[in-house]
Formats: structure tokens, sequence, C-alpha cells
């Protein structure tokens, strides 16, 4: 009887509490639609924003150029290698240049890029926005009569916008070197030649836009994700502060992948 | 003119405006008295929209705060300058560079010499040295912060200027030096000041008028000497109070 009528009450409990997340879940929908829309109102507004975005752009895409072509140029190495020894004695050795060229531009290339710019600058830009909201800086804004999406959010969207393609072509290249040159020591009867003509068999224009798509649509999923979560977060000071960072490269990692999911299809197009 | 009707307000559950009534007329400083969490800062916030009253209106210069648009709380805006509890000054920024920003009217015609110059000159205004014109504010002390943060807040030349607790955390002499700054400004440009503080000594030495907020209304708001000679027992608890705690007598 006692199990049964805790039963119950946990169940009358749950409802209200799923339809406070579903309550919870649209609000954000709904805000982030509003900052979405607070930012194309101010695209056609450069002077307002231009000086801040090229230093956006400068800071997001110079200093993450290390850490990316890091990355791309150990996942290359890695895709080669793992190519080569799967497949060595069961299909030709030139398959590796096939695999390192497709899996480095459909693929590799754009999401170590991505996850790359979530932890320096999505967690960077929700941590800097959350310690201004508590510091009363975004608040300084408004009483100044300025418009803090206008001043904070657009430049670092655009900024996220204009350098991931870049950085994702560069680590493309990065990284199909990378597993040409590692592929030639490591791989058993690789030559230059096999590996060219495996990397021009697949090879198609269609996979590098499709890269440099992605590249975009994840520059801009970072940094609107990681300026919202910043400027929604921040309650309960330095604490909250940690709170928010950790939010913002959970939800934009998380949304990346999604994204990744979503847009494969669209390979398939051309 | 800046006029409170009837704000009330609820923050986390809990009433913490409970229908303030009260009018800031041209020209006068007011000092709005009140324990710490009587929620000085949140009524304050209200004057610039910052915080959206439950229920009640304020109204700058006849026009509502509450129902305006975007555009009319931007000019309303910026006629008032807002001095934070900590100053709020943009840490990424320079001094020169948080003065701009709020001098900056997006036309982008001044040279940068003109701006600098513009920018020094607030900093004498404040009785600051221009040389901490490419300081960040991590480099300078708590008094000089919140100096820059009055610049800050005057270089739109506002009509009204909202103090939030500049004293709080200062030490005796830099307490002194700004409210001296708050008088030699409120002389200089005939602004219409709201000074926020707990600190009794402060708020008569800058307040024409004094204000109490208490339980979540104006318990009374008086000139300095009409708060002396009153026998209302909350405003004696609280003058005894601020007359034990301060070091100088008011």
């Amino acid at each position: 009887m006692k199990a049964e009528r805790d039963t119950g009450r946990m169940s009358t409990l749950a409802a209200p509490r799923t339809l406070l997340a579903i309550h919870g879940f649209l609000s954000h929908v709904g805000r982030a639609t509003l900052m979405a829309w607070a930012v194309l109102r101010v695209l056609p507004h450069p002077r307002r924003y231009m000086r801040s975005f090229l230093h956006q752009a400068y800071w997001m895409g110079v200093r993450s150029l290390p850490l990316v072509l890091i990355m791309a140029i150990l996942g290359g190495a890695v895709t080669s290698q793992t190519t080569g020894n799967q497949f060595t004695g069961s299909v030709p050795v030139w398959v590796v240049g096939s695999v390192t060229v497709a899996s480095m531009i459909t693929e590799l290339g754009p999401i170590l890029t991505g996850v790359v710019l979530v932890g320096r600058i999505g967690a960077s830009i929700a941590a800097e926005l959350a310690s201004m909201k508590v510091t009363e800086q975004i608040d300084a804004l408004y009483a100044m009569g300025r418009d803090p999406v206008a001043y904070l959010v657009v430049p670092r969207v655009l900024g996220g916008l204009a350098v991931l393609p870049p950085l994702v072509a560069l680590a493309d290249f990065a990284g199909i070197m990378s597993g040409y040159l590692v592929g030639l020591v490591a791989v058993d009867g690789l030559t230059t030649a096999e590996f060219i003509y495996g990397a021009r068999f697949y090879f198609r224009p269609w996979a590098l836009y499709f890269s440099v798509i992605k590249a975009a649509f994840f520059g801009l999923a970072i940094t609107f994700l990681a300026c919202y979560i910043g400027l929604e977060g921040g309650r309960g000071g330095a604490e909250g502060v940690g709170r928010t960072t950790t939010a913002a490269v959970v939800a934009t990692t998380l949304v990346l992948m999604i994204l990744d999911m979503m847009l494969a299809p669209l390979l398939k197009m051309w | 003119m800046i006029e409170f009707r009837g704000v009330y307000k609820r923050l986390g559950g809990e009433p913490v405006l409970r229908g303030i009534d009260l009018t800031v007329p041209e020209g006068q400083t007011l000092a709005l008295l009140g324990p710490s969490g009587a929620g000085k800062s949140v009524l304050l916030k209200h004057a610039i929209g910052l915080l959206r009253p439950d229920a009640g209106d304020v109204l700058v210069d006849g026009v509502s705060v509450v129902n305006a648009s975007p555009s009319e709380l931007k000019r309303v805006r910026r006629r008032v300058g807002y001095v934070f509890q900590n100053a709020a000054l943009f840490d990424s920024l320079t001094v020169a560079e948080n003065l701009w920003l709020a001098q900056d009217d997006d036309t982008g015609r001044r040279s940068l010499r003109e701006c600098r110059e513009e920018a020094a000159e607030l900093l004498r205004r404040v009785n600051l040295d221009p040389s901490v014109l490419d300081m960040y504010p991590a480099q300078l002390s708590g008094g000089m912060r919140k100096r820059v943060g009055v610049a800050r807040a005057i270089a739109s030349q506002p009509r009204y200027l909202l103090y939030d607790e500049p004293t709080t955390g200062l030490d005796p002499v830099n307490a002194e030096t700004i409210d001296s700054l708050i008088l030699e400004l409120d002389q200089q440009l005939g602004v219409t000041s709201i000074v926020v503080t707990h600190d009794l000594e402060s708020a008569f030495k800058v307040g024409e008028r004094i204000a109490l907020l208490y339980n979540g209304r104006i318990h009374v708001a008086a000139t300095p000497d009409e708060l002396l000679a009153s026998t209302d027992p909350v405003v004696q608890r609280f003058i005894r109070r601020g007359r034990i705690n301060s070091p100088v007598s008011v």
C-alpha cells in the first residue's frame, strides 16, 4: 500500500517537474531566438562592431592556429597509420591516401578544429561574459545606452564565422600532409605515387566545400551558444562563472556533434 | 525630475520594494539611506530600466522607463550617468578606452588625440592624474577605480547622476574625497543626483534631502535637519546606530 502511495506521489511530482523542464527549455529557445534577432538587426551597422570584430577574429584565428595545426597533424598521422595497419594485405595500399584525404576533409578537419575552438574560444567567451555580468559590466553597458549584443555578441559570432572556415581548410591540408608523410614511413609498401593516386581517386571538389560549409556552421554555433550561455549565466559569483563555463563547453560540444550528424547528408547531395 | 510611483518588486519570491513613491525634483541631491539589503540598489536600477517593477512606474523627465520603447529607453539612459557600486569598469579595456566607450557616439568623427584630450579632462574633473589613461582597472586602487567610474558616468554630460554606494569599501579619507567630489560635480554640472548609501555621514554630507528606505517602503523623506529633529523611533534608531558606527558624529 505504502509503496503504491509513494509511486503515486512520485508520478504526480514528476509531471510538474517535466513540465518545468519543458518550460525552461522553451524559454531558452525563445531567449536565444530573440538574441539571434538582435544580432541580425545589428549586422547592417558595421561601424558599431567592425573594430571589435577584427580584434576577435585575430584573437580567435591567429592565436588558435598552432593548436588547430597540432591537432590536425596528429589526426592525419593516426588516420594513415591505422588505415595502413588495418587494410594492409586485404585491399590495395593506395586506399591509405583515399581514407586519409576523405576523413580529414569531411570529418576530422572540421570536428577537431571545432573541438579546439570549443575549448579555447567557447569556454573563454562564456567565462568572460558571465564574469562581466557578475561584476555589473553588462549593466554598465546598458546604463551607457550601449547594446551588449552589438558590442559583445556580434563581434564574437562574426569572428567565429569568419575564422573557422580558413582554420579548417588549413587543418585539412596539415592533416593530409602529415598523413602522407607518416604513411610513407609507417605503412609497408606505400609510395608517394600510390598515396597521390588514392587521394585523387577519392577527391571531389564538393567535399572541400562541404568541409568549409560545416566549419562555418560550427563557428556560428560555438560562438553564438557560448555568448548566450555566458550572458544568461554567472549567477552565484565565481562559482556561477565556473558552472557557466562548464555548461558552455558541454552544450557547445553536444551541439557540435548534433550539427555534424545533421550536416552529414549534405555530402551526398553532389 | 525622477519619479517612482508605487514601485513594487519581488526578488527570489520575496518582496523587496512594497510600493515606493518618491520624487526627486530637478537640481536636487537626494541621499537614499537604508540598512544593507533594504533594496536601495534595486530601486536605483529601476530608474534606468536595468530592472522592471512588478507593479508601478518610474518616470524620468515625464518619460515612463517601464513602458519606453528601446530607442526611448536608450535616450533616457544617455541623460543619466550611473556610478556602480564596484565601478563596473571594463577590465579588458584601459581607463582611456573605458571613457571613450561612454563618450563614443559611433560616428568616429573625432581623432584619437581629441578623444585622449577629452578623457584626460574627465579625469582632471574627478581629481585624477591623466597619467592613468593607459592603465587597466586592475592596476588602480579602489578609490581611483571609483573616481574613474564617476568620470565615465559624467562622460556623456548627463542631467542625472545616480551613485550606487559610492563610498562602500573605501577608507575614511577616500570616502571623504568621493563625498566632496559628488558635491563638486553637483555644483559644477548642476545635475540632479540620487546617492544610495548606508553610510550615514556620507548621506548627511551630500544629501539636500534624505529618504530612508525601510521595510520596502520610503519610511521618511526629509531634509537632514528635519531628520535629525525627528522623534520617529525607526529614524532615531538608524541615526543612533550610525553615530556609533561613524568615526565622526553627524
